[in-house]
């Protein structure tokens, strides 16, 4: 080969460059982060949507979770060239600059797509909503669970006459019951993460269950309540210093294992682990977070740590009407097969699907549906929401009172500090 | 002699263009480089320098000029001396195995005759990983559970251990994993320093009845000093600018325990959106780059010319 | 003599050493994912299989990577080789105003570290509108100031009667470059040729901070930020990072002679 061929060639290569960047309408690009066992689900349906689309040319990408993916994200949409239609945590909007990185649900389409306010929860609607202006698509609700191994709570005495885990309320009485499921074991009562963002959920689910605050409305200022906040940690240290039930220092991926394998009988985490122990064939069902603290609950159902995934728009530069309807028709058409999406553990969004017998009728998915109504989201605020660096500071500082390396009264005033800084930190959107 | 840039013979003295063809054909010849070096390197230093003074963000909107208020932010934030402090102590940790496993690599393959092609091949290879493929091979081998290493340990007879997430070998996890992919540059270095030493230097000395031994420490370890020299520059300057492995170990990380400066400016500048304040923390590294590459100039004055 | 046969058996041994971890990995990639969490490990399977493989080939974008990986590397190479030798010979052969003091802020830019500048570089492509485009991730690397810096050295102990003789014939300037100095320049060109093209091939942070859609995306960027969507399957994970790292271990165990000199040659890289 000689220079003017190889020069001809890498011409050639630079030309199919420049041509080969996807544009039109007829794509479909959609971002998520599903990576755990409901990620297997996700794919099953885009492909049934892609199916029944054969005008479009459907392409979804997972993306790690996280901050990872939420990084991407903007810098995706500050680009302008971002996918056109992706997930994003609600708790999460209010810091991805709607009107900048987020671009609006057009009215007129939201209307004719059927998509309407009075078909989802309006606590979790109005989140939805800014400036009067619809950003926001709630699919699912995910609480912070408890998950049980139905073979041991047997041997434990704690499945009542109706084959369901008998109610364990109040502190006390939870921490006997993974006492004793933890002598069963051998190992532990009671597992969960505690070196990710889990801490911060355990945390504000046992905080709101006290009722207690943690920024004003506009996020200015901390209004943090510090008996409350130190009786949570307190009960957190308890479990794995004071009474050790369960572990100091554990992965999420660990403790996922450890209580599939039948090492534990109790599991705090989201509710989309469903598949993963379906498959393992784990004896295993869900109930709504206990009430640690009893006083807050409405229903019998206590507060819990939620958030919720949603359908946004990122900023395209050249967003088309037939781009966002593309993308509506793909929203649409998972909202209507909510109940499919359910199986993967979430709580669907979409009322029309919760109150569908086929949803009622799932086991054990359907068991904590009612913990979406006493959802706590995480305080809006442009740092805080799933993945947020609120969550990742108070995971590193609860976590360590989990691991007792810190006192409840240090890890809450690390806590605090960090929080400070935040609020200081001039907005950036 | 480590470096050639070819074999070549390279003059001394650069000849200087013939008089009287003083004109703007040279400037259309540097044209097209000029344009691309000043759009893509020195107008971001300066507008990074700039938007240092500002609230700039990545989602756009109003922008405020602060003045030197990012600067005492970053003066103020723990977070970027800790970072800071955990690039300075990887290059601490880094810096010596990196140097002596590429010279003993070097004096080893140098020696070899029949398996010399096995050893360039086994101990420059990795470097040719991207970093992401390294990065993904060493969480496996780290991985708590099922990872060859903890396997290796058990079967040592000693306990589980979580490599990434544990802040007692964090560190080391990630030195490990950079040590096995880029020895393999400093092997070449020295190998090439190795080849340039002339054999009449150990005949003679054998001849003299010097021991292999006191041949290693009197003539080839002196004669190295230079190419030492020149590695530590560079290891020093890599290891400031540390980010890739690093960042992809700690994605698989639960929190930042490694976490060097570089990463801290891209949480700042766009998970954050905070790209006025990310910058402001950029100049810090620039600066200090800076002055260690002014320094290297300073101490190894002819380095780049022989 | 006596002690060449332990030294040469500690070779061997290090590296042995220093394959392993390939090795695993490309041990995991063949295990069945059922397999590949087994404890005690295992080194050899109880089935081999190829299934991790298949499935990157055709469920995943790799592929579609490794063709960006080189429509990357290759314009890179090509338009920094372009750009750099041309720039080189001017400031070698010819003399122009403002000459020395633009060599001296060419020079000055082998000290810039690349890395510091993401943020800064990242606003201003925004403004270009480049960010997820191919030129995005080309274009800021061609501005290798120490590769104008290498090649001026070249053509400066390059002998000028060539150029003399051509120009007796009427050869223009460019002329000369192409046809008498470029010919000649072939060893240093194919030296700083793959170690552009290494560099381009494996470089993370710049084309991971520019590059957003996984279209786009090189290999590198594309393994550490998409996920396949099916949990964590190991021997997938495996045999991804063991295709996206093949292509230049393949090309280093043919060419181990030509690639180490062309990588030794970055020795000059500050």
């Amino acid at each position: 080969m000689n220079r003017r061929q190889v020069l001809l060639g890498a011409a050639a290569v630079m030309g199919a460059a420049a041509c080969g960047a996807p544009s039109g309408n007829d794509r479909l690009r959609y971002w998520n982060l599903f990576g755990g066992g409901d990620g297997v689900r996700m794919v099953e349906l885009i492909d049934a949507f892609a199916a029944s689309r054969p005008d479009l040319d459907v392409k979804a990408s997972t993306l790690t979770w996280g901050p990872p993916y939420y990084t991407k994200l903007s810098m995706a949409a500050a680009g302008g060239r971002a996918p056109d239609v992706a997930i994003l945590h609600l708790a999460r909007l209010s810091s991805f600059a709607p009107g900048r990185l987020l671009d609006p649900f057009p009215q007129e389409l939201l209307t004719a797509a059927g998509i309407t306010p009075d078909r989802f929860l309006p606590a979790i609607w109005d989140r939805c909503v800014v400036d009067g202006q619809v950003y926001a698509i709630p699919l699912d609700t995910h609480p912070f669970v408890m998950y049980y191994n139905t073979e041991l709570c047997r041997r434990l005495g704690l499945i009542g006459a109706g084959g369901d885990l008998v109610p364990l309320r109040g502190a006390d009485d939870l921490v006997a019951a993974w006492s004793e499921a933890r002598k069963l074991t051998g190992g532990y009562g009671l597992v969960l993460d505690t070196f990710g963002v889990s801490p911060w959920r355990l945390w504000w689910t046992l905080y709101r269950q006290l009722d207690g605050d943690l920024l004003t409305e506009d996020a200015t200022a901390l209004v943090i309540d510090d008996a409350k906040a130190l009786q949570a940690l307190d009960f957190m240290r308890r479990l794995s210093v004071t009474d050790a039930v369960a572990p100091g220092q554990m992965l999420l991926s660990g403790a996922v294992a450890l209580f599939g394998s039948g090492k534990a009988a109790f599991l705090f985490n989201g509710e989309w682990e469903v598949t993963t122990f379906q498959t393992q064939k784990t004896p295993f069902s869900m109930v709504p977070f206990p009430e640690v603290f009893p006083g807050t609950s409405t229903d019998g159902i206590a507060r819990t740590q939620a958030d919720c995934h949603t359908f946004v728009l990122p900023h395209q530069r050249g967003r088309t009407a037939e781009g966002s309807r593309a993308a509506l028709d793909y929203v649409r058409f998972m909202l209507d097969r909510s109940v499919d999406w359910a199986e993967g553990g979430h709580v669907p969004a979409w009322l029309p699907a919760t109150r569908s017998a086929e949803y009622l009728a799932l086991d054990p998915q359907s068991r904590y549906r009612d913990a979406a109504a006493t959802a706590q989201l995480d305080p809006p605020a442009w740092f805080s929401g799933s993945a947020s660096n609120m969550e990742t500071l108070a995971g590193s500082a609860f976590g360590a009172v989990q691991a007792g390396t810190l006192t409840p009264e240090a890890g809450l005033a690390r806590f605090k500090a960090d929080m400070q800084r935040l609020i200081d930190t001039p907005a950036p959107v | 002699m480590a470096v050639e840039t070819v074999d070549t013979p390279v003059r001394d003295t650069v000849p200087t263009p013939a008089r009287g063809e003083r004109s703007l054909t040279g400037l259309w010849f540097a044209l097209p480089f000029l344009v691309i070096y000043a759009v893509f390197m020195i107008w971001p230093i300066l507008a990074g320098l700039w938007s240092s003074l500002f609230n700039t963000s990545l989602a756009g909107g109003d922008v405020e000029f602060l003045g030197l208020s990012n600067y005492a932010e970053l003066a103020r934030d723990g977070a970027v001396w800790d970072s800071l402090w955990n690039t300075i102590y990887f290059t601490l940790l880094s810096t010596p195995p990196l140097v002596l496993v590429g010279l003993v690599m070097a004096l080893l393959a140098h020696r070899a005759r029949r398996t010399g092609w096995l050893l360039r091949f086994s101990f420059f290879m990795p470097f040719l990983l991207p970093v992401t493929v390294v990065a993904l091979i060493w969480l496996w081998i780290y991985q708590a559970d099922f990872g060859l290493l903890n396997a290796a340990v058990q079967w040592f007879g000693g306990g589980r251990v979580a490599w990434i997430n544990d802040e007692r070998t964090a560190m080391w996890a990630v030195v490990i994993c950079t040590l096995w992919w880029t020895v393999g540059f400093n092997f070449l270095l020295y190998l090439a320093a190795l080849q340039g030493i002339p054999r009449e230097l150990h005949e003679s000395a054998a001849v003299d009845g010097a021991s292999p031994r006191q041949r290693l420490w009197r003539i080839t370890l002196p004669l190295l000093r230079r190419t030492t020299g020149l590695i530590l520059v560079l290891q020093l300057i890599a290891s400031l600018k540390i980010f890739d492995q690093v960042y992809l170990l700690n994605e698989g990380a639960a929190a930042p325990i490694t976490r060097p400066l570089i990463q801290y400016v891209y949480e700042q500048g766009f998970t954050s959106y905070r790209i006025g304040y990310a910058s402001a923390i950029s100049y810090l590294l620039f600066l200090i780059i800076m002055l260690v590459a002014f320094a290297q100039f300073k101490i190894f004055p002819a380095g780049r010319d022989d | 003599m006596r002690t060449r046969l332990p030294l040469s058996l500690l070779g061997v041994a290090v590296a042995i050493l220093w394959l392993i971890p390939l090795a695993w990995a490309i041990d995991t990639s063949i295990k069945p994912e059922g397999e590949t969490t087994r404890v005690p490990v295992t080194w050899i399977p109880d089935v081999f299989t190829l299934d991790a493989y298949r499935d990157v080939f055709t469920a995943s974008d790799v592929p579609l990577w490794l063709l960006n990986s080189l429509v990357v590397a290759t314009g890179v190479t090509v338009l920094t080789l372009a750009a750099a030798s041309l720039a080189a010979y001017g400031f070698s052969r010819l003399d122009f105003p403002g000459k020395n003091w633009l060599f001296a802020l060419i020079l000055a830019g082998i000290m810039v570290p690349p890395q510091a500048l993401i943020v800064p570089l990242f606003h201003q492509m925004q403004s270009l509108g480049l960010i997820d485009t191919y030129w995005g991730i080309i274009l800021p690397q061609l501005a290798a100031p120490v590769i104008v810096f290498i090649l001026k050295k070249f053509f400066d102990g390059l002998p000028r009667e060539y150029e003399q003789a051509a120009a007796l014939d009427g050869a223009s300037r460019l002329r000369m470059f192409w046809s008498v100095v470029l010919p000649m320049s072939r060893p240093v060109l194919a030296a700083v040729g793959v170690f552009t093209f290494v560099g381009a091939w494996n470089n993370f942070l710049w084309p991971f901070i520019v590059i957003s859609d996984p279209d786009l995306m090189t290999v590198p960027v594309g393994l550490g930020t998409v996920q396949s969507s099916y949990g964590l399957r190991y021997a997938e994970v495996m045999a991804s990072a063991v295709i996206g790292g093949l292509p230049l271990v393949v090309v280093y165990a043919f060419l181990q002679r030509h690639v180490i000199r062309g990588v030794g040659d970055a020795g000059l890289k500050g």
